[in-house]
């Protein structure tokens, strides 16, 4: 039986294929730079330029990206969106379709895969030569399977799961992620595939049928987890994963919840649902970010934006906001944050003396009550 | 220091700037000791060589103009002067040289008969100085600021009053009919009532006890060291001081704003101060509307758009840190009585033209200086008209003219906005036997909306006169225009539309209230939908904190109150200041548009 890739490319695992991308996606992070790389486009209705990473800028020189950006769309007639939250979540939920394949340069495109599409990271070069040609050639990757059985227990999330999944992951680099688990909500895929490449895996989907040979992950087994800080970016992947309960107590000034591991609609309800009758502690900074414009319309709607502002949150603009050098919630040295974004990197919230830890949404609201993990 | 004492003469002329006094590039030189060398090093070049301690500088109007540093007054007494002689001093000067140590008076005769390197005997209890042989009359200095001086300056005078033991000022209340008694401007009766002097002119020293003190979180970090240096274990009144985190919340500057956000905590914890506002938005707009600033009160606040509250009657304005860590401790705070200009507002507020525009226009007039150190008081028919929201902005924005405060008569809007019967506050407004400096009048019915254009506030154009100019970002938002009544002009504006492609809009709500209000009313639905992104409510961009900052040669159209130079960007980022009407339409454009024309 063929696998999710090779049913899609049509090419058998080990074989060479040639894509022709449905969407390529350059933003104000780092994939701007493959701009510099790019004289001619392809195919520019297929090109998507999203201002979604420092929102509103926090710099000139992030200022100066948009204006490269805006400037390259414009001359070559290619998408270009702002003010609607992450890229990535944008186009899961208003364009992106089953069996469509989606590049971009980051790390997190496997987010598509919790449609049934196929969202492939490549570098920076390779992004700028498949923005040239429209084109893109590859080796069909080695598929592995996963089946989720169980139920999560009470205050366990999709990111608990992803962060117990990836603490015991082996031997899946260059592999496509195969997931099973009927039961997941959309926004709950979107977390497990767009975590799952941590493990250095080339992408990752859902899929409709369980898989014979298929590894079992029990998730009544998972507890709540925490990603702990590492040195540096170029660390991030080797970042370990351990249960929460082994860092309890651990001195906390700031929390966030957002990006498309916190900001969705779905993930804003329970967030919202645990601040209930509960008090922000004094000297806790809490930041909320939605995923999308949509979802922030959605929250608006629910009246959580509101319960939020009342329990002394900041609602940030929508937008990646797993990075912040400088802007809405960065932090200063010796502080401790809590994030449900995956960057923990030194630096990667301000202060590279500050330490970042990330974890589920539930979490990082219960560590408002105590300024506590 | 004595009551009487002679000094040797330096003689100077007209507006001497503190740039003058000291260079702006010798202000940043680590040590007083060393930057003192270099006072007056462009005009009088031997000045640093050859001052000695006890000289006094006779000088012309305006004394002390510019730049605000606090090192103008430093190093002069870091140089031994311990007195200034003046026509007139700029306002800022004036408080910081006091608070330094140095003692200034007002005499506009002795210039004509004295020179450089005679000698001057100042008489503090005569109130007079005298030179070859001939005496003049100077201003009255009360008690309280000739010891400031006499102690060494306001952080050592503190602490001395603390070892005393901090003796309350007692003020005997003005008998209720006093408060009508005409002849006064706002200023002086809102300054009479608090200080119990039954009478005052312009230039006279008057001691308050203000009824509210407001910091904000630039400030948190410096005034908690000046505290300690000051050996405070406690304040006047805790029930009187409120902390606002707005500039440096939410924390976005990595290396500074959390140190801010954590000294905030402490000062409220080690001062037993309760009433604090984390993140909650912007200090001045929160000041009026949780109702610590009232009308007919006095409110102070470290912060130059402290002015804001002028609005509803209110005598208010910003001062220094160590000024405001004196004041907590006293529960006491000297003010010079300004001079006022009155501005007759007459005709009508026509669609798309607001207060702002009104205010930019006067900005456009007088310029940055044309108030300094007064009082602007606004009445008429268009003053009357307007809500309180839009008198908020006017007076926020007098400062921009280097005033003291920007006053509204109190009236039925102020009491129903205060819930305070309007019998107890009406004593808040103009007479006929005042007098002001200057009168300025407006038919508001001529005036098209207006645009305050880079770099400089007073550098104001009439909107026909920018039309068309390409704009890559607006903000909508600050102290001056975030309120509730400034969204909703926007919001109809932007109803339904779409920002220009490619143009970057946000909008921060003033306060959280305002924020909610405006969820509630559907405006925020409105800006997201035009492709907008909301911030949390806070100082933001119009102080040129990271949210939004510009690049070279972009152009920002911004709905706050300052567009000096590098302020949203770099040094090449053009910077346009409009009413948040202009605001909404160019935004829709991406060209500078007038909102009648939509």
């Amino acid at each position: 039986m063929s696998t999710f890739i090779e049913t899609l490319l049509g090419a058998e695992q080990g074989s060479i294929a040639i894509i022709k991308p449905d969407y390529m996606i350059i933003n104000d992070g780092v994939s701007s730079t493959a701009i510099d790389r790019i004289a001619t486009v392809g195919n520019q209705d297929k090109v998507w330029v999203f201002h979604d990473h420092d929102v509103p800028t926090g710099s000139p020189a992030a200022a100066e990206i948009l204006k490269k950006n805006l400037a390259f769309a414009r001359k070559h007639g290619c998408h270009y969106v702002q003010a609607e939250g992450i890229g990535y979540q944008y186009l899961l939920d208003e364009e992106a379709k089953p069996g469509q394949i989606l590049i971009g340069g980051g790390s997190h495109a496997s987010i598509f895969g919790a449609k049934g599409a196929l969202g492939i990271n490549v570098s920076i070069p390779e992004l700028a030569r498949v923005v040239e040609t429209g084109r893109y050639s590859l080796i069909v990757p080695e598929s592995v399977s996963f089946t989720l059985g169980g139920t999560v227990a009470q205050d366990v999330s999709m990111m608990d799961v992803a962060m117990a999944f990836l603490a015991k992951a082996e031997g899946l680099e260059g592999k496509v992620i195969e997931f099973y688990a009927p039961a997941l909500a959309e926004s709950e895929r979107s977390v497990l595939c767009s975590m799952a490449t941590l493990t250095g895996a080339f992408t990752a989907v859902m899929v409709d049928h369980p898989a014979a040979d298929a590894n079992i992950l029990d998730l009544s087994q998972v507890e709540p987890m925490v990603m702990l800080p590492v040195a540096s970016r170029g660390e991030q992947a080797k970042a370990a994963f351990v249960p929460k309960r082994t860092l309890a107590g651990t001195k906390l000034e700031a929390g966030q919840v957002g990006g498309y591991t916190g900001g969705t609609i779905e993930a804003l309800r329970k967030a919202a649902a645990k601040i209930e009758g509960k008090t922000l502690a004094r000297g806790f900074r809490l930041s909320i970010v939605p995923a999308t414009g949509n979802d922030y319309l959605q929250a608006l709607e629910e009246g959580i934006i509101a319960d939020f502002i009342d329990y002394g949150a900041q609602i940030q603009a929508p937008g990646d906001r797993s990075v912040v050098v400088q802007g809405a919630g960065a932090m200063g040295p010796e502080e401790n944050l809590l994030t449900t974004g995956l960057y923990t990197f030194a630096g990667a919230m301000g202060s590279a003396k500050a330490a970042v830890y990330s974890a589920s949404p539930e979490s990082v609201i219960e560590a408002s009550y105590s300024k506590k993990i | 220091m004595e009551k009487v004492f002679s000094g040797k003469i330096w003689k100077f002329g007209d507006d001497i700037d503190t740039d003058t006094i000291i260079p702006g590039r010798r202000g940043t030189i680590p040590s007083i000791d060393e930057m003192k060398k270099y006072a007056f090093e462009l005009l009088k070049p031997e000045f640093g060589e050859t001052v000695r301690q006890g000289d006094i500088l006779v000088a012309g109007t305006n004394f002390g103009c510019g730049s605000s540093r606090e090192q103008a007054a430093t190093v002069l007494s870091s140089n031994g002067v311990s007195c200034i002689i003046a026509k007139s001093f700029a306002r800022i000067f004036f408080r910081n040289a006091f608070n330094s140590g140095i003692l200034l008076l007002q005499s506009d005769e002795i210039q004509e008969f004295c020179e450089g390197g005679d000698i001057v005997t100042v008489d503090v209890d005569q109130r007079s100085v005298s030179v070859n042989g001939r005496s003049f009359k100077v201003g009255e200095i009360p008690e309280n600021l000739f010891n400031i001086v006499a102690n060494g300056g306001l952080i050592e005078d503190t602490k001395k009053r603390i070892q005393e033991g901090i003796k309350p000022l007692e003020i005997a209340a003005l008998a209720k009919d006093e408060l009508y008694k005409e002849g006064y401007t706002l200023a002086e009766k809102l300054l009479r009532k608090n200080s119990g002097v039954s009478h005052v002119v312009p230039g006279d020293i008057v001691v308050t006890k203000p009824d509210m003190f407001m910091i904000h979180d630039i400030y948190t970090t410096y005034l908690l060291a000046t505290l300690k240096k000051m050996g405070a274990e406690k304040i006047h009144d805790p029930d009187k001081v409120t902390i606002v985190w707005d500039h440096c919340m939410p924390t976005a500057v990595a290396n500074n704003d959390y140190d801010h956000y954590h000294a905030g905590l402490e000062l409220a914890e080690k001062y037993g101060i309760t009433k604090l506002h984390v993140g909650e938005g912007i200090c001045h707009s929160l000041m009026h509307e949780k109702k610590y600033a009232k009308p007919g009160e006095v409110a102070t606040a470290t912060d130059s758009h402290t002015t804001t509250y002028g609005g509803a009657g209110n005598f208010c304005t910003g001062i220094g840190t160590a000024e405001m860590a004196a004041a907590l401790v006293t529960g006491e705070l000297w003010f010079k009585v300004p001079s006022a200009i009155k501005v007759v507002l007459n005709g009508h507020l026509e669609d798309g033209v607001l207060s702002k525009d009104v205010i930019l226009k006067l900005l456009g007039d007088i310029k940055a200086d044309g108030g300094q150190y007064k009082s602007i008081e606004f009445t008429g028919p268009v003053a009357r008209e307007m809500s309180m929201d839009a008198r908020f902005t006017m007076a926020n924005m007098a400062l921009e003219a280097g005033a003291k405060c920007g006053l509204f008569e109190v009236d039925e809007k102020t009491a129903e906005y205060y819930g305070i019967p309007l019998s107890e506050i009406d004593w808040v407004k103009m007479d006929d036997q005042a007098t002001y400096e200057k009168v300025i009048t407006y038919n508001i019915n001529e005036l098209e909306p207006q645009l305050s254009c880079p770099q400089g506030v007073d550098n104001v154009h009439p909107i026909s006169e920018m039309i068309g100019t390409q704009i890559d970002e607006v903000y909508l938002g600050s102290c001056t225009n975030g309120s509730l009544e400034d969204l909703a002009i926007a919001a109809k504006i932007l109803e339904g539309k779409k920002v220009a492609q490619g143009l970057r809009f946000i909008v921060s709500p003033a306060t959280n209230k305002v924020f909610k209000e405006a969820i509630e009313a559907g405006y925020i639905r409105t800006f997201i939908e035009a492709g907008g992104v909301i911030i949390h409510p806070c100082c933001g961009l119009c102080c040129g904190m990271p949210y939004g900052l510009m690049s070279d040669d972009e152009s920002i159209l911004l709905t706050a109150n300052r567009n000096f130079i590098g302020r949203q960007g770099t040094a090449k980022t053009l910077s346009y200041l409009s009413s948040p009407a202009v605001a909404a339409a160019t935004a829709i454009t991406g060209v500078v548009t007038d909102p009648r024309t939509l």
